[in-house]
Protein backbone atom coordinates (compact mmCIF):
# COMPACT_ATOMS: atom_id res chain seq x y z
CA UNK A 1 0.00 0.00 0.00
CA UNK A 2 2.75 2.57 0.93
CA UNK A 3 4.98 1.71 -2.20
CA UNK A 4 1.58 2.08 -4.15
CA UNK A 5 1.27 5.49 -2.22
CA UNK A 6 5.49 6.96 -3.06
CA UNK A 7 4.81 5.38 -6.79
CA UNK A 8 2.12 7.56 -7.40
CA UNK A 9 3.42 10.48 -5.86
CA UNK A 10 6.52 9.82 -7.79
CA UNK A 11 4.86 9.66 -11.10
CA UNK A 12 2.53 12.43 -10.20
CA UNK A 13 5.56 14.71 -9.81
CA UNK A 14 7.14 13.71 -12.61
CA UNK A 15 4.23 14.56 -14.45
CA UNK A 16 4.11 17.84 -13.03
CA UNK A 17 7.79 18.81 -13.64
CA UNK A 18 7.57 17.84 -17.46
CA UNK A 19 4.69 19.73 -17.67
CA UNK A 20 6.88 22.73 -17.68
CA UNK A 21 9.89 21.48 -18.90
CA UNK A 22 8.15 20.18 -22.07
CA UNK A 23 5.94 22.71 -22.91
CA UNK A 24 8.03 24.76 -24.91
CA UNK A 25 9.00 21.62 -27.05
CA UNK A 26 5.62 20.45 -27.61
CA UNK A 27 4.97 22.69 -29.93
CA UNK A 28 0.86 24.21 -30.81
CA UNK A 29 -0.28 24.44 -27.00
CA UNK A 30 -4.08 24.00 -27.96
CA UNK A 31 -3.29 20.51 -29.07
CA UNK A 32 0.25 19.28 -27.21
CA UNK A 33 -0.95 17.03 -23.97
CA UNK A 34 -1.92 18.63 -20.80
CA UNK A 35 0.28 16.58 -18.76
CA UNK A 36 -0.90 18.64 -15.26
CA UNK A 37 -4.39 17.43 -16.04
CA UNK A 38 -3.29 14.16 -16.97
CA UNK A 39 -2.11 14.09 -12.94
CA UNK A 40 -5.02 14.64 -11.67
CA UNK A 41 -7.02 12.02 -13.83
CA UNK A 42 -4.26 9.14 -12.60
CA UNK A 43 -4.54 10.76 -8.94
CA UNK A 44 -8.30 9.87 -9.55
CA UNK A 45 -7.82 6.85 -10.54
CA UNK A 46 -6.98 6.09 -6.95
CA UNK A 47 -8.74 8.24 -4.80
CA UNK A 48 -11.93 8.98 -3.41
CA UNK A 49 -13.86 11.40 -4.73
CA UNK A 50 -13.70 14.40 -2.48
CA UNK A 51 -9.74 14.03 -2.32
CA UNK A 52 -10.00 14.21 -6.11
CA UNK A 53 -12.22 17.32 -6.17
CA UNK A 54 -9.72 19.27 -3.81
CA UNK A 55 -6.71 17.89 -5.96
CA UNK A 56 -8.60 19.49 -8.85
CA UNK A 57 -9.63 22.37 -6.82
CA UNK A 58 -5.85 22.89 -6.30
CA UNK A 59 -4.79 21.77 -9.95
CA UNK A 60 -7.37 24.40 -11.04
CA UNK A 61 -6.34 27.48 -9.39
CA UNK A 62 -2.75 26.62 -10.61
CA UNK A 63 -4.35 27.03 -13.90
CA UNK A 64 -5.97 29.89 -13.21
CA UNK A 65 -2.94 31.91 -12.71
CA UNK A 66 -1.39 30.48 -15.35
CA UNK A 67 -4.07 31.81 -17.98
CA UNK A 68 -5.79 34.53 -15.62
CA UNK A 69 -8.84 34.89 -18.18
CA UNK A 70 -11.41 33.62 -16.41
CA UNK A 71 -10.39 33.40 -13.11
CA UNK A 72 -11.95 30.93 -11.28
CA UNK A 73 -13.46 28.52 -14.24
CA UNK A 74 -10.35 26.44 -14.55
CA UNK A 75 -10.43 25.64 -10.74
CA UNK A 76 -14.63 24.90 -11.19
CA UNK A 77 -13.75 23.16 -13.89
CA UNK A 78 -11.20 20.42 -12.16
CA UNK A 79 -13.04 20.31 -9.59
CA UNK A 80 -16.10 18.49 -11.22
CA UNK A 81 -13.75 16.65 -13.92
CA UNK A 82 -11.47 15.41 -10.56
CA UNK A 83 -14.80 14.41 -8.66
CA UNK A 84 -16.29 12.89 -11.63
CA UNK A 85 -13.54 10.52 -12.62
CA UNK A 86 -12.92 9.27 -9.25
CA UNK A 87 -16.77 8.71 -9.00
CA UNK A 88 -16.67 6.93 -12.61
CA UNK A 89 -13.36 4.83 -11.85
CA UNK A 90 -15.31 3.61 -8.34
CA UNK A 91 -18.09 2.19 -10.14
CA UNK A 92 -16.77 1.14 -13.29
CA UNK A 93 -13.31 0.36 -11.74
CA UNK A 94 -12.38 -1.27 -15.33
CA UNK A 95 -8.43 -2.28 -15.56
CA UNK A 96 -8.85 -2.26 -19.85
CA UNK A 97 -6.05 0.17 -21.41
CA UNK A 98 -9.19 0.80 -23.60
CA UNK A 99 -10.93 2.08 -21.33
CA UNK A 100 -8.60 3.98 -19.64
CA UNK A 101 -7.95 6.04 -23.07
CA UNK A 102 -11.15 6.82 -23.40
CA UNK A 103 -11.50 7.72 -19.59
CA UNK A 104 -8.33 10.19 -20.02
CA UNK A 105 -9.90 11.38 -23.69
CA UNK A 106 -13.19 11.94 -21.98
CA UNK A 107 -11.81 13.37 -19.15
CA UNK A 108 -9.73 16.08 -20.88
CA UNK A 109 -12.56 16.89 -23.50
CA UNK A 110 -15.17 17.49 -20.26
CA UNK A 111 -12.71 20.02 -18.60
CA UNK A 112 -11.96 21.80 -21.74
CA UNK A 113 -15.43 22.39 -22.33
CA UNK A 114 -16.55 23.33 -18.66
CA UNK A 115 -13.54 25.79 -18.97
CA UNK A 116 -15.25 27.20 -21.89
CA UNK A 117 -18.83 27.27 -20.74
CA UNK A 118 -17.67 29.11 -16.52
CA UNK A 119 -15.24 31.18 -18.67
CA UNK A 120 -17.68 32.43 -21.38
CA UNK A 121 -14.64 34.03 -23.71
CA UNK A 122 -15.40 31.63 -26.27
CA UNK A 123 -18.87 31.46 -27.83
CA UNK A 124 -20.61 30.64 -31.10
CA UNK A 125 -18.89 29.20 -33.74
CA UNK A 126 -15.30 29.88 -32.18
CA UNK A 127 -17.05 27.63 -28.87
CA UNK A 128 -17.78 24.57 -31.41
CA UNK A 129 -14.44 24.98 -33.27
CA UNK A 130 -12.94 25.12 -30.33
CA UNK A 131 -14.78 21.86 -28.68
CA UNK A 132 -14.75 19.90 -32.34
CA UNK A 133 -11.36 20.24 -33.09
CA UNK A 134 -8.99 22.03 -30.57
CA UNK A 135 -10.20 20.23 -27.79
CA UNK A 136 -10.26 16.67 -29.64
CA UNK A 137 -6.79 16.97 -30.44
CA UNK A 138 -5.81 18.22 -26.93
CA UNK A 139 -8.20 15.40 -25.93
CA UNK A 140 -6.27 12.42 -27.80
CA UNK A 141 -2.63 13.23 -27.21
CA UNK A 142 -3.67 14.07 -23.26
CA UNK A 143 -4.75 10.15 -23.61
CA UNK A 144 -2.63 8.82 -25.28
CA UNK A 145 -0.10 9.90 -23.25
CA UNK A 146 -2.01 8.94 -20.30
CA UNK A 147 -1.71 5.38 -22.15
CA UNK A 148 1.71 5.43 -22.20
CA UNK A 149 2.34 6.86 -18.35
CA UNK A 150 0.16 3.36 -17.54
CA UNK A 151 1.57 1.15 -19.25
CA UNK A 152 5.00 2.18 -18.76
CA UNK A 153 4.11 3.17 -14.81
CA UNK A 154 1.81 0.47 -13.69
CA UNK A 155 4.05 -0.87 -11.38
CA UNK A 156 4.86 2.03 -9.34
CA UNK A 157 0.99 3.21 -9.57
CA UNK A 158 0.43 -0.34 -8.23
CA UNK A 159 -3.03 -0.85 -11.30
CA UNK A 160 -2.90 -3.70 -13.35
CA UNK A 161 -3.51 -2.86 -17.49
CA UNK A 162 -5.45 -5.45 -19.64
CA UNK A 163 -5.16 -4.97 -23.05
CA UNK B 1 -7.33 -0.23 -7.84
CA UNK B 2 -10.11 -2.61 -7.34
CA UNK B 3 -11.30 -1.57 -4.39
CA UNK B 4 -14.39 0.08 -6.20
CA UNK B 5 -17.03 -1.40 -4.29
CA UNK B 6 -15.94 0.61 -0.90
CA UNK B 7 -15.26 3.39 -2.91
CA UNK B 8 -18.57 4.85 -3.64
CA UNK B 9 -19.38 8.33 -2.39
CA UNK B 10 -19.82 9.57 1.17
CA UNK B 11 -21.33 12.21 3.00
CA UNK B 12 -17.71 13.86 3.54
CA UNK B 13 -16.77 13.27 -0.06
CA UNK B 14 -19.91 15.15 -1.00
CA UNK B 15 -19.20 17.98 1.58
CA UNK B 16 -15.36 18.27 -0.07
CA UNK B 17 -17.20 18.07 -3.30
CA UNK B 18 -19.37 20.86 -2.51
CA UNK B 19 -17.50 22.96 -0.76
CA UNK B 20 -14.59 22.67 -3.76
CA UNK B 21 -16.93 24.07 -6.38
CA UNK B 22 -18.62 26.91 -3.74
CA UNK B 23 -15.18 28.02 -3.53
CA UNK B 24 -14.12 27.86 -7.28
CA UNK B 25 -17.77 29.74 -7.82
CA UNK B 26 -16.42 32.36 -5.60
CA UNK B 27 -13.42 32.78 -7.55
CA UNK B 28 -15.14 32.62 -10.55
CA UNK B 29 -17.61 35.75 -8.90
CA UNK B 30 -14.70 37.87 -7.00
CA UNK B 31 -13.87 41.45 -7.93
CA UNK B 32 -10.39 41.37 -10.35
CA UNK B 33 -8.46 43.02 -8.54
CA UNK B 34 -9.45 40.09 -6.12
CA UNK B 35 -8.28 37.88 -8.79
CA UNK B 36 -5.17 39.43 -10.12
CA UNK B 37 -3.85 39.43 -6.61
CA UNK B 38 -4.59 35.99 -5.98
CA UNK B 39 -3.43 34.85 -9.66
CA UNK B 40 -0.22 37.22 -9.09
CA UNK B 41 0.29 35.70 -5.27
CA UNK B 42 0.37 31.78 -6.30
CA UNK B 43 2.57 32.56 -9.62
CA UNK B 44 5.11 34.67 -7.27
CA UNK B 45 5.17 31.61 -4.75
CA UNK B 46 3.48 27.73 -5.27
CA UNK B 47 4.34 28.51 -9.66
CA UNK B 48 7.44 30.65 -9.34
CA UNK B 49 9.78 27.49 -9.44
CA UNK B 50 7.90 25.89 -12.18
CA UNK B 51 7.69 28.55 -14.29
CA UNK B 52 11.28 29.34 -13.73
CA UNK B 53 11.94 25.54 -14.93
CA UNK B 54 9.69 26.22 -18.24
CA UNK B 55 11.71 29.27 -19.07
CA UNK B 56 15.04 27.31 -19.03
CA UNK B 57 13.46 24.85 -20.96
CA UNK B 58 12.34 27.80 -23.41
CA UNK B 59 16.05 28.94 -23.22
CA UNK B 60 17.71 25.43 -24.28
CA UNK B 61 14.99 25.41 -26.83
CA UNK B 62 16.05 29.36 -28.04
CA UNK B 63 19.77 28.13 -27.66
CA UNK B 64 19.60 25.22 -29.66
CA UNK B 65 17.84 26.83 -32.68
CA UNK B 66 20.54 29.72 -32.15
CA UNK B 67 23.37 27.36 -32.21
CA UNK B 68 22.25 25.80 -35.70
CA UNK B 69 21.97 29.20 -37.14
CA UNK B 70 25.18 30.42 -35.99
CA UNK B 71 26.81 26.66 -37.06
CA UNK B 72 25.19 27.45 -40.76
CA UNK B 73 26.18 31.41 -40.94
CA UNK B 74 29.80 29.70 -40.13
CA UNK B 75 29.44 27.06 -42.73
CA UNK B 76 28.55 29.98 -44.84
CA UNK B 77 31.40 32.17 -43.69
CA UNK B 78 33.37 29.65 -44.91
CA UNK B 79 32.41 29.46 -48.42
CA UNK B 80 31.85 33.59 -49.18
CA UNK B 81 34.52 34.16 -47.42
CA UNK B 82 37.06 33.07 -50.77
CA UNK B 83 35.83 36.08 -52.26
CA UNK B 84 35.61 39.81 -50.34
CA UNK B 85 32.96 40.98 -52.86
CA UNK B 86 30.62 38.25 -51.55
CA UNK B 87 31.70 38.57 -48.29
CA UNK B 88 30.79 42.27 -48.02
CA UNK B 89 27.49 40.97 -49.68
CA UNK B 90 27.01 38.71 -47.05
CA UNK B 91 27.33 41.53 -44.29
CA UNK B 92 25.12 43.85 -45.54
CA UNK B 93 23.13 40.52 -45.90
CA UNK B 94 23.31 39.93 -42.10
CA UNK B 95 22.99 43.68 -41.43
CA UNK B 96 19.44 43.76 -43.09
CA UNK B 97 18.39 41.07 -41.05
CA UNK B 98 19.10 42.22 -37.72
CA UNK B 99 16.36 42.28 -34.93
CA UNK B 100 14.08 44.90 -34.34
CA UNK B 101 15.52 44.84 -30.65
CA UNK B 102 18.40 46.65 -32.31
CA UNK B 103 16.31 49.15 -34.04
CA UNK B 104 14.42 49.46 -31.12
CA UNK B 105 15.64 52.74 -28.77
CA UNK B 106 16.96 52.07 -25.52
CA UNK B 107 14.17 51.28 -22.76
CA UNK B 108 13.11 47.53 -23.48
CA UNK B 109 13.47 43.95 -22.32
CA UNK B 110 12.91 40.67 -24.31
CA UNK B 111 11.36 37.84 -23.15
CA UNK B 112 10.16 34.28 -23.96
CA UNK B 113 6.38 33.45 -24.27
CA UNK B 114 5.83 30.46 -21.72
CA UNK B 115 2.66 29.19 -23.79
CA UNK B 116 0.11 27.10 -21.31
CA UNK B 117 -2.45 24.03 -21.98
CA UNK B 118 -5.56 25.96 -21.04
CA UNK B 119 -7.45 26.70 -24.22
CA UNK B 120 -7.76 30.19 -23.24
CA UNK B 121 -4.04 30.83 -23.61
CA UNK B 122 -4.42 32.90 -26.58
CA UNK B 123 -6.06 35.70 -24.54
CA UNK B 124 -3.24 35.99 -22.30
CA UNK B 125 0.60 35.40 -22.33
CA UNK B 126 2.82 34.91 -19.15
CA UNK B 127 6.20 36.03 -20.24
CA UNK B 128 9.60 34.86 -18.63
CA UNK B 129 10.65 38.31 -17.76
CA UNK B 130 9.52 40.09 -14.38
CA UNK B 131 10.17 43.38 -12.40
CA UNK B 132 13.48 42.48 -11.40
CA UNK B 133 13.85 42.76 -15.51
CA UNK B 134 12.53 45.90 -15.39
CA UNK B 135 9.15 44.89 -16.54
CA UNK B 136 6.21 47.12 -15.52
CA UNK B 137 2.41 47.00 -15.20
CA UNK B 138 0.99 48.61 -18.71
CA UNK B 139 4.01 48.37 -20.44
CA UNK B 140 3.41 47.92 -24.23
CA UNK B 141 4.14 44.05 -25.63
CA UNK B 142 5.71 44.00 -29.61
CA UNK B 143 7.12 40.90 -31.88
CA UNK B 144 8.72 41.50 -34.86
CA UNK B 145 5.68 42.08 -36.71
CA UNK B 146 3.97 44.37 -34.70
CA UNK B 147 1.55 44.95 -31.39
CA UNK B 148 1.03 42.20 -29.08
CA UNK B 149 -0.67 43.46 -26.64
CA UNK B 150 -0.03 45.19 -22.94
CA UNK B 151 1.54 44.02 -19.38
CA UNK B 152 -1.71 43.13 -16.99
CA UNK B 153 -0.07 42.11 -14.14
CA UNK B 154 4.10 42.14 -13.19
CA UNK B 155 5.70 39.41 -10.71
CA UNK B 156 9.26 39.33 -9.50
CA UNK B 157 10.27 36.77 -12.54
CA UNK B 158 6.97 36.78 -14.62
CA UNK B 159 4.40 38.52 -16.15
CA UNK B 160 1.17 38.11 -17.54
CA UNK B 161 0.28 39.94 -21.19
CA UNK B 162 -3.63 40.77 -22.06
CA UNK B 163 -3.19 40.29 -25.68
CA UNK B 164 -4.76 41.77 -28.40
CA UNK B 165 -7.87 39.06 -28.50
CA UNK B 166 -8.90 39.55 -25.18
CA UNK B 167 -12.35 41.09 -25.19
CA UNK B 168 -11.16 43.97 -22.79
CA UNK B 169 -8.38 45.27 -25.15
CA UNK B 170 -8.50 48.38 -26.80
CA UNK B 171 -6.19 50.72 -28.66
CA UNK B 172 -5.95 54.07 -30.46
CA UNK B 173 -5.20 53.60 -34.25
CA UNK B 174 -4.73 55.09 -37.26
CA UNK B 175 -3.57 55.44 -40.98
CA UNK B 176 -0.01 55.69 -42.21
CA UNK B 177 -0.95 58.94 -43.74
CA UNK B 178 -2.92 59.73 -39.87
CA UNK B 179 -5.38 61.03 -42.48
CA UNK B 180 -8.29 58.15 -40.32
CA UNK B 181 -8.03 57.66 -36.96
CA UNK B 182 -10.47 55.05 -34.76
CA UNK B 183 -10.36 52.65 -31.86
CA UNK B 184 -8.85 48.72 -32.73
CA UNK B 185 -10.72 46.20 -30.53
CA UNK B 186 -11.14 42.50 -30.56
CA UNK B 187 -13.57 41.74 -33.29
CA UNK B 188 -15.84 39.21 -30.78
CA UNK B 189 -15.85 36.26 -29.29
CA UNK B 190 -17.90 34.48 -31.89
CA UNK B 191 -18.09 33.56 -35.23
CA UNK B 192 -15.52 33.27 -37.89
CA UNK B 193 -14.03 36.54 -37.39
CA UNK B 194 -13.22 35.68 -33.81
CA UNK B 195 -8.76 36.04 -34.36
CA UNK B 196 -9.22 38.90 -36.14
CA UNK B 197 -9.65 42.19 -34.89
CA UNK B 198 -11.88 45.75 -35.97
CA UNK B 199 -11.00 49.19 -36.38
CA UNK B 200 -14.16 51.22 -34.94
CA UNK B 201 -15.72 54.45 -34.90
CA UNK B 202 -14.38 55.50 -38.55
CA UNK B 203 -16.30 58.56 -39.78
CA UNK B 204 -18.64 57.21 -42.36
CA UNK B 205 -17.16 59.74 -45.03
CA UNK B 206 -13.34 58.39 -44.68
CA UNK B 207 -12.97 55.03 -46.31
CA UNK B 208 -9.89 52.87 -45.98
CA UNK B 209 -8.52 50.69 -48.65
CA UNK B 210 -7.99 46.94 -48.41
CA UNK B 211 -4.63 46.25 -47.08
CA UNK B 212 -3.92 49.53 -45.58
CA UNK B 213 -2.02 48.66 -42.85
CA UNK B 214 -3.35 50.18 -39.32
CA UNK B 215 -0.67 51.76 -37.06
CA UNK B 216 -1.09 52.69 -33.31
CA UNK B 217 -1.67 56.41 -33.43
CA UNK B 218 0.03 57.18 -30.30
CA UNK B 219 -2.41 59.19 -28.67
CA UNK B 220 -1.70 61.28 -25.20
CA UNK B 221 1.97 61.55 -25.87
CA UNK B 222 4.75 60.20 -24.18
CA UNK B 223 2.67 59.47 -21.45
CA UNK B 224 -0.34 57.39 -23.31
CA UNK B 225 -0.10 53.65 -23.46
CA UNK B 226 1.47 53.00 -26.53
CA UNK B 227 4.02 54.67 -28.72
CA UNK B 228 2.74 55.74 -31.76
CA UNK B 229 4.34 53.64 -35.74
CA UNK B 230 3.13 50.20 -34.05
CA UNK B 231 2.13 48.21 -36.70
CA UNK B 232 -1.56 46.39 -35.47
CA UNK B 233 -2.67 44.58 -38.99
CA UNK B 234 -4.02 45.58 -42.16
CA UNK B 235 -7.61 46.06 -43.26
CA UNK B 236 -9.60 43.45 -44.79
CA UNK B 237 -13.10 45.14 -45.63
CA UNK B 238 -15.90 46.70 -44.27
CA UNK B 239 -17.44 45.09 -41.42
CA UNK B 240 -20.27 47.37 -40.10
CA UNK B 241 -21.54 50.68 -41.64
CA UNK B 242 -24.29 52.93 -40.06
CA UNK B 243 -24.86 54.90 -42.72
CA UNK B 244 -24.43 58.61 -41.83
CA UNK B 245 -21.95 57.79 -39.12
CA UNK B 246 -19.38 55.65 -38.58
CA UNK B 247 -18.25 53.03 -40.33
CA UNK B 248 -16.25 49.51 -38.69
CA UNK B 249 -13.46 48.01 -40.43
CA UNK B 250 -11.98 44.29 -40.08
CA UNK B 251 -8.45 44.13 -39.92
CA UNK B 252 -5.78 41.44 -40.10
CA UNK B 253 -3.68 41.12 -36.92
CA UNK B 254 0.36 42.03 -37.33
CA UNK B 255 0.79 39.17 -35.15
CA UNK B 256 -0.99 35.98 -33.71
CA UNK B 257 -0.51 34.96 -30.40
CA UNK B 258 -0.18 31.15 -30.85
CA UNK B 259 2.99 31.70 -32.94
CA UNK B 260 5.03 33.60 -30.68
CA UNK B 261 7.72 32.56 -28.69
CA UNK B 262 9.63 35.78 -27.69
CA UNK B 263 8.76 39.17 -27.43
CA UNK B 264 9.95 43.02 -26.27
CA UNK B 265 8.59 44.66 -23.72
CA UNK B 266 8.98 48.74 -23.98
CA UNK B 267 9.69 49.57 -20.15
CA UNK B 268 10.52 53.38 -21.23
CA UNK B 269 8.07 55.78 -22.37
CA UNK B 270 8.52 56.37 -26.07
CA UNK B 271 6.92 58.65 -28.08
CA UNK B 272 7.21 57.45 -31.72
CA UNK B 273 8.25 53.63 -32.68
CA UNK B 274 7.96 54.25 -36.32
CA UNK B 275 11.26 53.72 -37.61
CA UNK B 276 12.02 50.79 -35.58
CA UNK B 277 9.24 49.04 -37.71
CA UNK B 278 10.14 50.60 -41.17
CA UNK B 279 7.12 52.79 -42.29
CA UNK B 280 7.35 55.47 -40.06
CA UNK B 281 3.86 57.73 -40.23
Amino acid sequence: MARGWYGTAAVLALLLLLHFILRPFLGDSRVAPDLLLLALLIYAIGARPGRAAVAGFVVGLLADSLTPVAFGANAFAHVAVGYLAAWVKAVFFAENLLVNAGFLFAGTWVRDMLVLVAGRHVEGTAFFWQLGVWSMLKSLTTAAVGVAVLVVFRRWLAIRVAE
Amino acid sequence: MNSAPHRFTSRADTIAFVACLLLSVGARAAPPQVQDSLASAIRATVLAPLLGLQQQAALVKGARARYGAVTAQRDSAVLVAQEVPALQEENQRLREVLSLAARLPRGHVSAEVLHQAAATDGFTLILGAGSEDGVRAMAPVVAAGGLVGVVRSVEPRTSVVMVWAHRDFRVSAMTLDGGVFGIVAPSGAAGPNTMLLELQGVPYRQDVAPGTVIYTSGLGGASGLYPRGIPIGRVLSVSEERAGWSRTFLVRPAVHPASVSHVIVLTARVADLGRAFGEAP
